[in-house]
């Protein structure tokens, strides 16, 4: 007798191809947790090895937990993994949050994570139901502002966010506003 | 679609069942991942690191191919525990690890699934060794490795943790030939 860890959908454009995180991302993951890009979504310190890998298990965990959980972003060139956008919530989340992070500079200014960070809220809206949607931002983190703000996201003062400030909840339009 | 889709047998013992992590599990995981009692595995933490810390634990399916089951208690369906195989990234070898849940210690029941997670490393995976990595005062754990037959070796020095003993259990063909 065996049992299935969670099947995951498929979500493309004509570009991209959006698909459950593997085994096979490891590296790329790992080599972005470790450098300075990964400051904004690992534990304060000195990352490890060790903290890359726990947390990769723990976002394919997510999917198996949640029954959803963030894609990988690839091309319809490539399978190779180019950074992870979509669903978030661990336990005790606040809210629901659409959360991105690209793994390497030069996959940056291309719209891509526009691009799948629509693909990935559109989803969740329409297949997972959601009705509204949060992402949580460090002021700090530029380039990430202004992707919220380019999505239509607009900050939310009254809303709680986890972890210590700084961090800025950005508010997602209603699904009904973005149809 | 495969992506994602990954199969965990189920291993039946007289009185438990190892099966695949689910979400329902949380909150006796985080119950005794927030006592006292889980001061010898990394605890005690809140929920929010013992969610993480099941998700860690669901991954390493995926990410190797084994991991640790759940193991629920026949009688009643309960979750009693978490045992298997575990070995991220750091660690020196293949871990034959056990937690008992709260309540469910004192009845065998780590031995009894451990002895279940041995056999199908050595039967249906093919390993030929296995340790257990076990943090110095934890004499509870150590009395299993004992039942277990396992023999201590040497120490490892966990990043976060510090040092752990490092357990070694008897291999395939001592088990055959009668060992533990």
């Amino acid at each position: 007798m065996t049992v299935a860890l969670s099947p995951t959908p498929v979500l493309e454009t004509d570009r991209l191809v959006l698909r459950a995180p593997a085994a096979r991302d490891w590296a790329h993951w790992r080599d972005f947790f470790l450098s300075a890009r990964g400051q904004w979504i690992r534990p304060e310190g000195t990352p490890t090895e060790e903290a890359a890998w726990r947390g990769w298990a723990g976002v394919i965990g997510h999917w198996v937990l949640r029954g959803w959980g963030p894609f990988v972003i690839t091309t319809q060139q490539s399978d190779r993994g180019l950074g992870l956008v979509g669903p978030w919530a661990p336990i005790n989340w606040p809210e629901f949050e659409i959360a991105w992070s690209i793994w390497a500079p030069e996959h940056e200014g291309r719209g891509i994570m526009a691009e799948a960070a629509r693909l990935a809220r559109d989803h969740a809206f329409r297949i997972l139901g959601w009705q509204t949607a949060v992402s949580y931002i460090d002021p700090e983190n530029t380039r990430s502002v202004a992707l919220a703000r380019r999505l239509g996201a607009t900050p939310d003062a009254a809303a709680p966010f986890p972890g210590t400030p700084p961090i800025t909840v950005y508010r997602h339009p209603k699904p009904e506003d973005l149809a | 679609m495969t992506d994602g889709v990954f199969h965990i047998p189920v291993i039946e013992t007289e009185r438990l069942v190892l099966r695949a992590p689910r979400e329902s599990d949380f909150k006796t995981f985080a119950d005794f991942y927030g006592s006292e009692r889980a001061r010898f595995v990394g605890g005690p933490t809140t929920p929010e690191l013992a969610w993480r810390i099941l998700a860690m634990e669901t991954g390493h399916w995926l990410l190797r191919g084994y991991g640790r089951w759940i193991v629920e208690e026949k009688a009643t369906g309960l979750t009693a525990g978490m045992v298997g195989l575990f070995n991220p990234e750091g660690w020196p070898e293949i871990e034959l690890g056990w937690d008992l849940f709260n309540g469910f210690e004192g009845r065998g029941f780590a031995t009894e699934a451990g002895r279940a997670v041995r056999a199908h490393a050595y039967e249906a995976m093919g390993l030929p060794t296995l340790i257990s990595v076990i943090k110095p005062g934890n004499t509870a754990s150590m009395a299993v490795a004992e039942r277990l037959g396992a023999i201590r070796e040497g120490v490892f020095q966990h990043e976060r943790q510090g040092p752990m003993q490092v357990w070694r259990h008897p291999a395939p063909a001592a088990l055959k030939a009668g060992a533990a």
